[in-house]
């Protein structure tokens, strides 16, 4: 009873957090949104005793996306009522679409459920003991699956050398501490002995 | 067979190519821009290298408890598009260098693109299918904007970025309705599953799968952003971007339908019947009120797609081999074109239109000649590959009985004849505007070599294709 | 009242509308269109969990754990490509303003 109360309720945080992301005024809006989203489907993954997953959902998305969408957010100067223009525009269309779409999404995917191998088991028993969530991935995401988690690594890279090679831009006028010219420096470099006539100043 | 040595041994040339990418990143960003020239040759070097090692020194087998195929299709395709990637690099390096922005991640990037594709063309389940198309797509998403000061090519990338995430989206989602329904993500135990399992809930994701596909190999109906990024983005880039992710993603359909589904014929072929029809129609009557020649050849690959997919319909053995031979053609050709949009260009500026191109054959007849022979190419006239591949993919739909489509796909290809003749026709009868400039020296190579090909070269190379393709079918354990 | 396979698969496909809608209808936010594309592949990682957890099979779950790396590095890629965008341009709008024709 209590599991279905919390799947009733996580559920319809998803998914009316879910329609706030794409109807807000304001995309700071829809990126907390999102989070909010993010967050109750993180709660959806713990009652399917995916626990690793939900906190990795939290740790990614929360911590790291959603943060550099909001960083992306405040950082370009965009006049959004104007990007919302179009939306109302579009609304009516689009929501008659959108039911039409979502109701049939909803039969194919519980046609696939019902047909699939997945129907005729139940939920593994929590309490029945054996590997937790996070052993049973811990043993075999380095064994089984290494060949994935070293092609995910480098796809990690790509996207690390496209950022960097997209939005880098050197500014000449910025000074930067240089380690190696700090070190190499001499009191020969940095001294001078200057000869002074009386009477006359200094020109440094 | 599981055991890790055997499995590295399959993918060496993935290998291989990973860690020289990561050590070459790690000089480019100890050196910088002087590194480029080091950086872009081992990756040539490299590129070069597992092409060859795919060609003779991988094992086959299965690795990696099926994630990963070690077959004759595999190799095949890899070394193709591994030579292609090299031309890539080759091609862009000169590019950056006229720009006099040489930069080390070109190569990289493309050295990421191309171990990307030969994940996916030796993909044995949906999670390396989506982790190959992942690392290709991102590579190549930020190529489409490398000219970063370039308005024109930071639309191309992110009208590129948002329809190919979106078509990851669906992909992803028919992928995980297959799982549900299979209780695996191997292609041989999906099959198993289909074959015993009555229900029609997994033709669903199959669908999805499809659209997702197809968005990659800029099929029509999900063929939105191909004229637009095949415009915006930098010209070596798009002659990148029309070579080897086609042959990889075309791999990828063909492993994931004849490998995966190969009970569901009968409804698949429909799907891909729809779309070939749809992409020849597309391309061959939208191209013709193209005046920008990026864009035509953007809509002629569409309908060259669609060519591809009435081959791919038949469902046998006839008909993989259609596709690689078809495939194989349709990378050279359609790389010399872009080389040698690359290498024109009049007082600095690039001839982009098919204006431009007036008088080509006065003021620059090597060119014209060359671009000659691929237009003559690409319009399917004998002997020249472009009806090589054509005869080979329409014999295989017309053997199969699929002959109404051949004759839709064979009138589509006469309407397409129209803008090559014309663009044919202004080179050789209009007035040129004016001189033409020399061009760069490793575009002019790769277009000359390429209509060295086109003519007299593919009568020798047909033979290798064909014969290596026979092989390469033969892996899809086919009739 | 018990929740099966099929309530969490009614939340995913849900949620997978929705980020489709989200596409459709903020066509020139382009922001938003990147969240929807979070959306979907939430939609999906959902429903790999499910599957997962009904067929007793760890290997959904490692899926949609790369799913989520995918996505992250996707964002990160998708962002600078917008902001590179923004530099050139001073908006974000695609439809109207688009330099080329389509």
């Amino acid at each position: 009873m209590i599991q279905a109360l919390a799947f009733y309720v996580m559920a319809a945080v998803t998914v009316l957090a879910a329609l706030a992301v794409v109807g807000a005024r304001n995309p700071v809006h829809s990126v907390l949104f999102l989070i909010t989203a993010f967050f109750s489907a993180a709660g959806l993954f713990v009652l399917l005793g995916a626990e690793f997953l939900a906190m990795l959902l939290v740790v990614v998305y929360v911590g790291a996306v959603a943060v550099l969408f909001l960083f992306v957010v405040m950082m370009l100067d965009i006049d959004f009522a104007k990007l919302k223009a179009g939306f109302a525009q579009y609304l009516p269309i689009g929501g008659l679409v959108g039911g039409i779409l979502a109701t049939e999404m909803i039969l194919v995917a519980l046609a696939v459920g019902r047909e699939g191998a997945a129907a005729k088991n139940a939920l593994p028993d929590a309490n029945a003991g054996g590997a937790s969530n996070i052993e049973a991935i811990g043993q075999v995401l380095y064994t089984d699956y290494s060949y994935f988690f070293e092609a995910a690594g480098l796809i990690l890279l790509v996207a690390m050398i496209g950022a960097i090679v997209l939005t880098l831009r050197h500014k000449p006028h910025v000074k930067r501490q240089d380690i190696g010219a700090q070190v190499a420096r001499t009191p020969k470099k940095g001294m001078e002995v200057v000869q002074i006539k009386p009477g006359s100043g200094v020109e440094l | 067979m599981n055991n890790i040595t055997d499995s590295l041994r399959m993918a060496h040339p993935e290998v291989i190519l990973s860690a020289v990418t990561i050590l070459l990143t790690a000089i480019g960003a100890f050196a910088g821009r002087k590194a480029s020239l080091v950086v872009s040759a081992l990756a040539v070097i490299s590129l070069i290298g597992v092409a060859v090692i795919a060609a003779i020194g991988v094992p086959v087998g299965i690795a990696f408890g099926g994630s990963f195929i070690s077959d004759a299709a595999a190799s095949y395709a890899k070394v193709g598009i591994y030579l292609m990637s090299a031309v890539a690099v080759i091609l862009g390096y000169g590019w950056l260098g006229r720009l006099s922005a040489r930069q080390f991640e070109y190569p990289l990037l493309i050295l990421l693109a191309a171990t990307g594709m030969g994940i996916m063309v030796s993909a044995g389940d949906l999670i390396s299918l989506y982790i190959g198309i992942e690392l290709q797509s991102l590579a190549l998403y930020v190529l489409a904007a490398f000219r970063r000061d370039d308005p024109k090519a930071s639309e191309a990338g992110l009208k590129y970025f948002v329809l190919g995430a979106l078509s990851s989206g669906l992909l992803l989602y028919g992928a995980s309705l297959i799982y549900g329904f299979a209780g695996s993500t191997h292609f041989d135990v999906i099959a198993a599953a289909v074959k015993a399992g009555t229900g029609t809930g997994v033709l669903f994701g199959l669908v999805f799968l499809i659209c997702g596909l197809a968005f990659k190999v800029s099929a029509a109906p999900f063929h939105m952003w191909t004229p637009d990024v095949y415009e915006g983005a930098p010209t070596p880039v798009v002659a990148f971007f029309t070579a080897a992710p086609k042959l990889a993603a075309m791999v990828l359909i063909l492993r994931v339908l004849y490998t995966g589904f190969p009970d569901n014929i009968e409804q698949w072929r429909q799907i891909i019947l729809l779309i070939a029809i749809v992409s020849v129609g597309v391309g061959a009557f939208a191209g013709l009120v193209q005046s920008n020649i990026k864009r035509l050849l953007a809509y002629s690959s569409i309908a060259n797609m669609g060519y591809v997919l009435i081959g791919l319909s038949a469902g046998n053995h006839e008909g993989a081999q259609a596709v690689l031979i078809f495939m194989s053609l349709y990378m050279i050709d359609a790389t010399g074109f872009f080389a040698a949009l690359t290498a024109l260009s009049r007082g600095g500026k690039p001839m982009e239109t098919i204006a431009d191109m007036a008088g080509l054959s006065r003021t620059n007849p090597a060119m014209a000649i060359t671009i000659t022979l691929l237009a003559f190419s690409a319009m399917g006239i004998p002997p020249l590959p472009g009806f090589w591949g054509k005869f080979y993919v329409f014999k295989a739909a017309i053997d199969a009985g699929q002959w109404p489509i051949a004759v839709a796909g064979l009138v589509g290809s006469v309407v397409a004849a129209f803008y090559y003749l014309r663009l044919v026709k202004v080179m050789w009868l209009d007035d040129s505007p004016g001189a033409v400039d020399k061009g760069p020296l490793d575009a002019r190579i790769v277009a000359f070599a390429s209509a060295l090909f086109a003519f007299p070269l593919v009568m020798i190379g047909l033979t290798w294709i064909e014969h290596y393709s026979g092989y390469a079918a033969d892996a899809f354990g086919l009739l | 009242m018990t929740i099966g396979l099929a309530h969490y698969l009614t939340v995913a496909a849900i949620l997978f509308t929705i980020g489709v809608f989200g596409i459709f209808v903020n066509r020139k936010n382009i922001i938003v269109i990147l969240m929807s594309i979070e959306l979907i592949l939430l939609a999906v990682n959902i429903n790999l969990v499910a599957f997962s957890a009904y067929l007793h099979d760890i290997t959904g779950q490692i899926f949609a754990m790369f799913v989520l790396t995918v996505a992250a590095a996707e964002a990160a890629v998708g962002l600078a490509i917008l902001v590179t965008f923004f530099r050139n341009r001073g908006d974000i709008e695609v439809d109207d303003a688009s330099v080329m024709k389509g």
